[in-house]
């Protein structure tokens, strides 16, 4: 489970995929992963899913809601820190 | 990403992970009883991240809460209130653990990838900042607990740590998740305590109707709605239960059960929010208002006086479970956000050296919050009060992305929302950005003297 595209090679990769005597055998190796679904994988969920097309209006009003949310936060921690004194 | 589950071997060779094998072999005891027809096994296989979340979120911060609400205005209007904000948590809930059932994502990383980095670290950054508030929130709350037995900050702060480091062991989701739900039982403490304080059922009861309704001044009211929203649904719920399912291993033939998952994660977590309100109301006529929750041993200390030792020592316990329950599932939260956002791995089905980032940012905000409880002189009442508020404040904004993953057909397919479900979901979204919006506007105009 990663957020971007990620080598095969990271630290737990290696230690499955690595054809060492010390590694599993591939028939074990199967019996292993053989309950998952596909793109449960590692692999798979590396892969980045594309990016949505919003609308112009979608994004004015995501970028709205933003502003709002900051603006009341600020009001928020504005007020947090009057009642301090 | 919606596809129906298989258990054919893959007819492709990925390279395969030990987190792929750690996954694949809790996913073989699903499958076995699942074929088996062992349908209350099943169940138990597949339980837990709805659990956590709505009892992870009846944390220290809340149950004070519901205790003040009750101290202040006895049983009335709150009642009803709460298993009615815990309604509307399972029908946001269940669409984190939908999409994360479906797509094996948190909802950091699909934020991040669907819809550019700007949201995804907006959303990291809202989380990061409102977690930081309440995990703070947390230690005070078993600290609260730990001075009703005569310990002190530094205990609060060890346990709470060495909490966090002990669920790391093992390097498996399961592990993780069944200690932790095992501690999460514990906050039926607060249910015990309601017992002991032998309350009126008729009264209870009589208050259903959510009257009285509370009066004071509008601000006050405000405070009391926004505060007790932020005790029932929170931005790092969302990013826990996405993340959770996902790890866990969850699939959409697992969606009916996930359901089964928060609806009773969210009755249990209303009882014994309740639970601590009725307790609370127990002080309403011994001065109950004036209890500083968060100051020395607060609550436990007056019910001690008013209802008997029992009924002290039982709130003191439920305080610090509910407080070391949230820091580990809280802290877990972030982990999840951080490793996401930034692309690199984040379960805990790897152990720590093969998820450095993920585990650090586990301990870390862990860590920066129990040192401010030792800062001399901190306002950690004033920091526990307000931290509550300000998730609901920014709580809109996660879950308007919320609704559009779990509406998004390119990611869900046919398990994307019903039309139903986003009439209610938006009502959700109006109804918190409201009274989130009126507190915060409301208060800025009282402390500019703008209003009087």
């Amino acid at each position: 489970m990663s957020g971007s595209v990620r080598s095969p090679q990271t630290a737990g990769a290696r230690r499955l995929a690595d054809p060492s005597p010390a590694s599993v055998e591939p028939a074990a190796e199967e019996e292993l992963i053989m309950h998952l679904e596909r793109d449960q994988f590692v692999a798979e969920t590396s892969r980045p899913v594309p990016r949505a097309q919003l609308t112009r209006g979608a994004r004015i009003a995501l970028w709205g809601l933003r502003v709002f949310a900051v603006v009341v936060s600020l009001m928020v921690i504005y007020t947090f820190i009057d009642t301090l004194h | 990403m919606a596809t129906t589950e298989t258990h054919d071997p893959p007819i492709f060779a990925p390279p395969v992970t030990e987190e792929d094998a750690a996954r694949s072999s809790d996913r073989s005891r699903v499958q076995s009883a699942r074929t088996n027809g062992r349908r209350w096994w099943l169940l138990w296989l597949l339980v837990g991240p709805g659990i956590l979340a709505m009892l992870g979120e009846n944390d220290g911060p809340s149950m004070i809460a519901y205790a003040s609400d009750g101290a202040q205005y006895g049983l009335g209007f709150f009642v009803p209130f709460i298993p009615a904000l815990f309604a509307m948590a399972y029908v946001c809930q269940e669409m984190c653990m939908r999409v994360g059932a479906v797509t094996h994502r948190g909802y950091g990383e699909l934020v991040l990838q669907r819809f550019g980095s700007v949201w995804g670290w907006f959303a990291a950054a809202d989380l990061t900042l409102t977690n930081l508030i309440t995990l703070v929130a947390e230690f005070v709350s078993i600290r609260v607990g730990l001075a009703y037995f005569g310990l002190g900050s530094g205990v609060a702060v060890a346990l709470g740590l060495t909490l966090v480091v002990f669920t790391f062991s093992g390097g498996r989701y399961w592990r993780w998740e069944r200690i932790v739900l095992g501690m999460a039982l514990f906050n039926g403490l607060f249910l015990v305590a309601a017992i002991l304080v032998k309350p009126q059922v008729g009264a209870i009861a009589g208050s259903l109707d959510f009257s009285p309704f509370p009066g004071g001044s509008f601000n006050t009211l405000l405070l009391l709605l926004a505060s007790t929203i932020g005790a029932t649904v929170t931005p790092w719920m969302i990013f826990f239960q996405q993340g959770a399912s996902a790890d866990k291993g969850m699939t959409p033939r697992d969606i009916v059960h996930g359901r089964y998952d928060t609806a009773a994660g969210a009755v249990l977590a209303s009882i014994f929010g309740v639970g601590a309100l009725v307790a609370g109301a127990a002080l309403l006529s011994h001065g109950g208002n004036g209890i500083q929750g968060f100051a020395g041993a607060g609550y436990p200390e007056a019910l001690r006086r008013v209802a008997g030792g029992g009924a002290g020592t039982v709130f003191a316990l439920g305080l610090i479970e509910a407080g070391a329950v949230a820091i580990l599932t809280i802290s877990a939260s972030t982990a999840y956000a951080a490793a996401e956002c930034v692309g690199v791995t984040h379960s805990f089905n790897v152990f720590p050296r093969e998820a450095a980032l993920f585990y650090a940012a586990n301990f870390g905000i862990a860590l920066v919050a129990a040192l401010v409880i030792l800062i001399p002189g901190a306002p950690l009442l004033s920091i526990a009060l307000n931290a509550n508020v300000l998730a609901t404040v920014l709580l809109p904004v996660s879950l308007v992305f919320m609704v559009m993953l779990a509406n998004d057909r390119g990611l869900m397919g046919r398990f994307a929302n019903r039309r139903s479900t986003n009439v209610i979901g938006v009502g959700v979204i109006a109804f918190v950005g409201i009274c989130g919006a009126a507190y915060g506007i409301d208060s800025f105009l009282l402390v500019t003297h703008v209003i009087g």
